[in-house]
């Protein structure tokens, strides 16, 4: 594994976390617990990516990671645990890749006819990006769903 | 507890007003649905039925045979967590009792008048150097690094006046995510980057609207599809106008991807 590439995502995960923690109004007492919780998902998803795994994949436990560590902070907590995950897994979304994949559209447009590379690069873009939002979201909303079916059933 | 048909009529009125906070602020339609239920059953409420849709709330607040129903329309949506959590705090807090109308009432008020919110320099800044850190995780080299801080630093300050002046989200997105590119476009061909292409999408990525997108998600999720659904749909749309932004700012500056 490279350490350096793991502390340097770390790092720049934590940062982006807590810019849009001071973006999403977060007091400044919170934005540490942001930039803790940015740090985290990222790093873990370079482990997971240096392990081989997919994409997708590695964000999904990185999300879940995240989410099941939000679920032990108390509640009188300087951020709420909704914002912790959220802004934790904001640098994980695949903004970049929808971004790609609507200019490969526009360049399938512009192209007569389209090229096999430029619609395949398309299409694995936005492939990308409906799968890794979906398990960012899947992975943060389990652990606060099944421990509120714990509470449910108390 | 016995409540005439006007008492039970300001509750209903002050759970919706918390609950029209509450989304406008960010939250998920579970929490407001919770936290409007948490306020009128402090207040006296035996029932409490809302619907939430993308437009609009709608509540009916029940007290023996009497009910009270009442809709309200929601304003732009943002995130704004210390208000979400004065919110939640207010809202838990009438709920466990002890509060009257009137003073549940002068907590909200209270809430409205005196939630703080961060300077825009400061958002500017922080949006700048966590732009600049999703370009680092995007791959730009360090010589794209301080083009992309100004640029989403400046298109955070533009699309916060655009806001003020109340434009329509979609063309902000649009305006915003062409001046980023552009402004960093240029600085990055003039810092010598060799990843222009990358740099160029960096600084839009402050207009892709994560919370709303992780909102969606959870609204289906929690058994709100109608919300969800309608918040999936504008996440879509505001990324497709904020690609346009890119676009144009691509055929401007000739960067092939």
């Amino acid at each position: 594994m490279d350490l350096s590439r793991l502390v340097q995502n770390a790092v720049c995960g934590g940062l982006a976390a807590a810019g849009f923690g001071v973006l999403f109004n977060v007091s400044f007492r919170g934005l540490t617990w942001c930039a803790a919780s940015g740090a985290l998902a990222l790093a873990l998803r370079t482990v997971a990516l240096d392990g081989g795994w997919s994409m997708e994949l590695a964000s999904f436990v990185a999300a879940l990671a995240v989410g099941a560590a939000v679920q032990l902070v108390p509640s009188r907590f300087p951020v709420s645990r909704n914002a912790l995950h959220v802004v934790g897994c904001v640098p994980m979304i695949p903004g970049a890749f929808a971004a790609k994949a609507i200019l490969g559209l526009f360049a399938i447009s512009s192209q007569h006819p389209a090229t096999n590379e430029t619609f395949i690069a398309a299409l694995d873009n936005a492939l990308r990006v409906t799968l890794t939002t979906g398990a960012l979201g899947a992975g943060v909303a389990i652990p606060s769903l099944l421990l509120r079916a714990q509470n449910d059933s108390r | 507890m016995i409540l005439g048909p006007e008492s039970l009529e300001a509750i209903t009125i002050l759970a919706l007003e918390f609950g029209q906070l509450q989304m406008e602020a960010g939250a998920s339609a579970r929490h407001v649905d919770e936290m409007t239920t948490q306020v009128a059953v402090g207040l006296g409420a035996e029932r409490v039925d809302l619907r939430v849709d993308y437009e609009s709330l709608a509540i009916t607040v029940g007290v023996g045979p009497d009910a009270v129903t009442r809709i309200c329309r929601l304003g732009p949506f943002s995130v704004n967590e210390t208000l979400h959590r004065a919110l939640s705090d207010a809202a838990a807090r009438i709920g466990q009792g002890g509060f009257n109308l009137t003073e549940a009432r002068a907590e909200l008020t209270h809430l409205r008048q005196s939630s703080p919110r961060h300077p825009d320099w400061f958002v500017a800044v922080a949006v700048g150097v966590a732009c600049a850190a999703f370009g680092r995780l995007l791959g730009v080299d360090w010589a794209g690094v301080a083009p992309i801080l100004i640029a989403s630093a400046v298109g955070q300050m533009v699309r916060r006046q655009l806001a003020l002046h109340h434009v329509n989200v979609f063309i902000s997105a649009t305006a915003v995510a062409f001046l980023g590119s552009t402004l960093c476009g240029l600085g990055a061909r003039w810092a010598g980057s060799q990843t222009l292409a990358t740099d160029i999408i960096a600084p839009v990525l402050l207009i892709v609207p994560g919370v709303p997108a992780f909102n969606a998600e959870y609204d289906i999720l929690e058994g709100h599809p109608t919300i969800g659904g309608s918040r999936a749909i504008w996440v879509v749309v505001i990324v497709v106008f904020m690609t346009v932004g890119v676009w144009l700012a691509q055929g401007l500056l000739g960067v092939r991807r």
